[in-house]
């Protein structure tokens, strides 16, 4: 598009993690990054760890300047749903993965559930036409 | 009263043409976006096989997250961030990802190095070979990566790597499809809004 300007913003961003053990050690040797006060850009998902924490984590890593994206195992996603269908930014990108024990359901990502929500949404109006 | 009615025909026309074009695109969009999200699912079920196979041949301690807060570690594959921004203020502004893989990205050219302690002046009459120093340069980051899993790591963890690596690069076309998609959505509800 001819009137569209692209600005480089000259930052190298993190892609951030939140998702199971493999997941996390297999990504880790690429994008991990663990700094001098030991913040990381990781947390790993066990049978042990809380919702809150995992709240915590999502809304740490949202607001965190250096990071461009957030991937979070979908099952984790669920667990927090709310919050991560009302996040509304661009950056940091939120994607949800699959995970080893849960694949990919469509039906629950937070990107089409807005897409279906918007043509119910369009359907309902344009019966009312 | 004709003319009125004539320019007003004329707008809705254009409407109903700008919607048509954002919901093409988000269709397309949504496309890309489910097929590049089954090459995910595709590659990381590859890493996590092969990432199992190493920690059966090396042991559970040797490949855990364990390791990982041992001591500072910088990550050598980011993302560079580029936001374009449109004159018309009914486009909202999309951010594109792009891939800066072992500190580098794939498609800049790979600066000349010189080979075998010579300078560039002195190299005429050896070859330089500007590629193959930087595929060195990264394999080297590469094995430097695995290095937190110890010196000698079995080559079931090397390829999983490069199956986590595949994986990145589908992860940044699905951040830029996600970034497509709601730019599709945002233009279709400003369009709804003018109608």
């Amino acid at each position: 598009m001819a009137n569209r300007v692209q600005i480089p913003t000259n930052n190298s961003a993190l892609i951030a993690m939140i998702a199971d053990e493999d997941t996390v050690t297999g990504f880790f040797a690429g994008v991990g990054n663990v700094d001098l006060r030991r913040n990381t850009n990781y947390l790993i998902v066990d049978s042990k760890t809380t919702v809150k924490a995992i709240e915590d984590a999502f809304k740490e890593f949202t607001t965190r300047e250096d990071i461009a994206i957030v991937l979070i195992s979908q099952y984790v996603a669920n667990m927090i749903r709310f919050l991560v269908d009302s996040y509304n930014k661009a950056v940091p990108a939120i994607l949800e993965i699959p995970s080893k024990d849960h694949p990919y359901d469509p039906a629950h990502d937070s990107v089409l559930s807005r897409v279906r929500y918007l043509f119910s949404s369009e359907s309902v109006s344009s019966g009312r036409r | 009263m004709g003319t009125t009615a004539a320019a007003g025909t004329e707008g809705r026309g254009e409407a109903v043409g700008e919607e048509d074009g954002a919901i093409l695109q988000l269709l397309d969009s949504l496309d890309g976006y489910i097929s590049l999200m089954g090459s995910l699912s595709s590659s990381l079920r590859q890493g996590w096989l092969e990432l199992s196979s190493a920690r059966h041949s090396m042991g559970n301690s040797r490949i855990s997250s364990v390791l990982f807060d041992m001591k500072p570690h910088s990550s050598a594959t980011t993302v560079d961030l580029t936001v374009s921004t449109a004159s018309d203020a009914d486009q909202a502004t999309q951010p594109h990802f792009s891939l800066l893989k072992w500190g580098s990205r794939g498609d800049e050219k790979s600066p000349s190095v010189e080979v075998d302690g010579k300078t560039p002046s002195q190299a005429s009459s050896s070859t330089i070979y500007p590629a193959v120093a930087a595929d060195n340069q990264v394999r080297k980051k590469r094995s430097k990566a695995l290095s937190m899993f110890g010196a000698l790591v079995p080559p079931k963890l090397r390829v999983a790597q490069g199956s986590f690596e595949t994986s990145l690069e589908a992860i940044i076309e699905i951040a830029n499809t996600r970034s497509t998609i709601l730019s599709a959505l945002g233009r279709l509800q400003t369009v709804d809004l003018r109608s």
